[in-house]
């Protein structure tokens, strides 16, 4: 297992330069069969490059748990795996060709990708909430193919282009911290809200991030692992808490007792363990706002009398919409530091791709819990030679 | 001038609209270019253009061969004049938009779907549908924020330089053409057009039971407004106008106050008559259907502290106000500006007789080159007419 590191970091982290000519479109890409048959293969491009869209060379992705998730068990709930996917959707890249029709983006131009392409004429999208379309294409939800592959076609509208300091990590990490983003807006952080942040694995790092943003500062956030609380901290927690072993009713004691006088005003669920839900509910300020970002069981034991005695908005938090200019802008502001959240880096082959997935399986295992994982990126540097045969990796 | 449509007149009155057999024409059909008039042995697609200031010729339109991606075509069977309608042709503008090739006119409108496009799925041949006018560019903020109204690239009926609805056939995406219920007709189909406006402004200004409502201007806007009021639930409206004929129709319609004001009223008088008529405070909303200096003063002075005034009236651009005032009693001043995503709504609250449109459809003319005359020059001159919406049935 080759981990690539800082070195190689460096050396693509600024290029503006279009990736070397290789054969016409050659594009192994990481593809999922069925659960645990993720194979190196090449993966079909369109002849011609759909009207509006361009075709990005794909130059870093991380993984998320969702993927893990569709690796070992070939689905999450009714989406399925019945077919080849192309697997992974946190991405940024190059732009190697235009579709007919594009404007705004040119050959060479970095850009982050939005991994959602709704279909406007549903009702939701005309109303501003595309991300709750029935008809959304999004990368590697079944049956749509994901983007971890030498190209990908995309719409240019979702593909934004990424300030001159950013890496292609930072822009593929907009992704996970649009989720983040959109917490925070579903739960109304703002100056003198006091927030709290159950779980402090990825997802609740983005949102302790976005949460600063927004302008809070009182934010408390919580897990039953100390790792992370350190990383917490430096990105802008108030009070980083280890909570072992606690009932939901002594951890609610905990979080009134940080954030008096009556608890936080939103409490932001990135676990979604019924005993995390409860907490929230039971914690939360009269009047205040849950929202439930992490998802576990479908059925959960939850204190609805706390819901309507306390008049609380339990709020779900889906995906995200228009959430991309704002977190580049803020990336590229040094607001939001995404760097500090990716730790382990893989290049683009079938040994390293194996080698990533491993990596964050194990994270996933010691945890215990189904979305505490560790941030990987696979590198894409389309100057190596790439094997062409396809190849079972796990 | 007079004599012609004297002429024109005596003909609508006497004949009936003859029928036009529509042959599809070989030749395209580019936006705001079309070929020259020429008088046909065969209609393709007869159609009232906009020319310049004063000219609307009623002329062949022809059609593309073939329908675009999830287009359908569809038979126009009701289509409403609107007032902007009637300032584009007797201006040749509104604001920045300016008449500068033959365009289509109407946008009120609704008819019966004819053929399919390829890759339609919500409708088929035969379904009768509102034709909602304006298709935004989704690719903007406003439209990606569910504002698709304020979309830049926007491509609305009649508005320069896109054609409008007042033609046989026209092609529209599927996607915004609305099914009428069996107890809908083509006309409330076209009215859920301006009900549109009225209940994009009601929700602008968040009309809901416990709130006074006053509607400024009892024009087919004020009306409407009142309508879609209603169907919010407000607690009390007031309408007020200047002239008197609409306010006995807004009485009728429903307004529990229906204001005359005085010829020399000062706006500071008017405010404090529509004050009284909505106690104990006054109104909390005020929608300016007029949209000038002095209704927008009025409402301003009227406005409860904490209340909104939303402006739908396009009557001047640039005005003097008391914006001291405003401030001081945190008044919301709120533009609106057409509507987004109120077609379904509209045609449910007609269909479920929440809203009855009919008595303001005050005239009705059949699909001719006369009687587009007289129906335009009715529509502009409604202080004498008592027009409110005219209607043309086709087909």
């Amino acid at each position: 297992m080759q981990r690539l590191g800082r070195a190689f970091r460096t050396a693509s982290r600024y290029s503006t330069a279009a990736p070397a000519e290789s054969t016409a479109w050659h594009n192994p890409a990481a593809v999922l069969h069925r659960a645990n048959d993720l194979r190196f293969e090449h993966h079909d491009l369109p002849e011609e490059i759909p009207r509006g869209y361009v075709r990005v060379g794909i130059r870093a992705l991380g993984i998320c748990a969702s993927d893990l998730h569709y690796l070992h068990q070939g689905r999450i709930g009714k989406a399925i795996v019945d077919r080849p996917m192309v697997i992974g959707h946190e991405t940024a890249g190059q732009v190697v060709a235009l579709g007919p029709e594009v404007t705004g983006l040119e050959v060479g131009n970095r850009v982050a990708l939005e991994p959602q392409v709704p279909c406007w004429h549903n009702i939701y999208p005309r109303a501003g909430r595309y991300n709750l379309d029935p008809g959304m294409k999004y990368f590697a939800t079944p049956p749509v193919h994901g983007a971890l592959a030498r190209f990908v076609d995309h719409p240019a509208y979702q593909s934004f282009k990424l300030p001159d300091n950013l890496s292609f990590e930072e822009g593929a990490m907009v992704e996970p911290l649009s989720n983040g983003m959109q917490a925070c807006r579903r739960g109304e952080v703002k100056p003198g809200k006091s927030i709290a942040i159950l779980g402090a694995g990825p997802m609740g790092l983005n949102a302790l991030a976005c949460a600063r943003a927004h302008g809070a500062s009182r934010i408390v956030i919580t897990d039953i692992r100390d790792d992370n609380l350190p990383l917490a901290e430096r990105l802008g927690a108030w009070k980083a808490l280890h909570t072992p072993m606690m009932s939901p009713a002594e951890a609610a004691q905990q979080l009134t007792s940080l954030l008096p006088p009556y608890g936080p005003d939103t409490v932001i669920d990135c676990v979604g363990h019924e005993s995390t839900t409860q907490t929230a509910i039971e914690a939360v300020a009269p009047g205040g706002i849950v929202v439930q970002v992490g998802m576990g069981k479908d059925r959960a034991n939850f204190p609805v009398l706390d819901v309507v005695f306390k008049e609380l908005d339990f709020r779900g938090c889906f995906r995200y919409t228009n959430t991309y200019p704002i977190c580049l802008e803020l990336v590229s502001e040094g607001k939001i530091d995404v760097s500090s959240m990716i730790t382990h880096r893989f290049g683009f082959s079938a040994e390293e791709i194996a080698a990533g997935f491993r990596c964050a399986a194990d994270r996933l295992t010691a945890t215990g819990i189904s979305s505490g994982c560790l941030w990987k990126l696979s590198l894409i540097n389309s100057n190596k030679a790439l094997k062409s045969r396809a190849s079972t990796l796990l | 001038m007079a004599l012609n449509y004297m002429r024109a007149l005596q003909k609508v009155a006497k004949s009936r609209l003859a029928t036009c057999s529509a042959v599809t024409s070989s030749r395209g059909y580019a936006t705001g270019a079309l070929p020259e008039a020429v008088e046909p042995a065969v209609w393709r697609n007869p159609a009232a253009v906009l020319h310049g200031v004063n000219d609307l010729r009623f002329e062949d339109v022809p059609m593309p061969d073939r329908l675009q991606d999830e287009y359908v075509r569809i038979e126009m069977k009701a289509v409403g004049i609107c007032g902007s309608d009637v300032h584009y042709w007797k201006k040749g503008r509104i604001a920045d938009f300016v008449v500068t090739g033959p365009m289509v006119i109407g946008h009120e409108s609704a008819g019966t779907v004819v053929e399919l496009g390829p890759n339609v799925t919500n409708l088929k041949v035969g379904d009768r549908v509102a034709v909602e006018p304006g298709v935004p560019c989704w690719h903007n903020k406003a439209s990606r924020e569910g504002r698709y109204n304020l979309c830049p690239d926007i491509r609305f009926f009649a508005t320069p330089p896109h054609h409008g609805s007042l033609a046989q056939y026209i092609d529209h995406p599927a996607a915004f053409c609305f099914p009428l219920a069996p107890n809908l007709t083509h006309e409330e189909g076209a009215m859920a057009e301006p009900l549109s406006v009225g209940v994009h402004a009601c929700r602008r200004a968040g009309v809901s039971p416990g709130k006074n409502v006053a509607i400024i201007g009892a024009g087919p806007i004020g009306l409407i407004t009142l309508l879609a009021a209603k169907a919010y639930g407000a607690d009390t409206i007031a309408v007020t106008d200047v002239k008197e004929d609409n306010l006995s129709l807004a009485d009728t319609l429903g307004a529990n106050v229906a204001l005359l004001q005085q010829p020399h009223a000062t706006t500071a008088q008017v405010a404090e008559a529509l004050r009284t008529a909505l106690p104990p405070f006054g109104p909390d909303i005020i929608i300016d259907c007029a949209g000038f200096e002095s209704t927008m003063q009025t409402a301003v002075q009227a406005c409860v502290p904490g209340g909104k005034v939303v402006l739908v009236g396009m009557g001047q651009n640039e005005m003097k106000l008391p914006m001291a005032s405003a401030s001081c009693k945190e008044v919301d001043l709120l533009g609106s500006f057409r509507y987004a995503n109120t077609y379904a709504l509209c045609l449910k609250l007609m269909e479920s007789r929440k809203v009855d449109v009919m008595p303001l459809i005050t005239h009705r003319f059949g699909f001719s080159s006369d009687e587009v005359t007289v129906a335009f020059d009715t529509a502009s001159r409604a202080s004498e007419t008592g027009a409110i919406k005219v209607m043309f049935n086709m087909n």
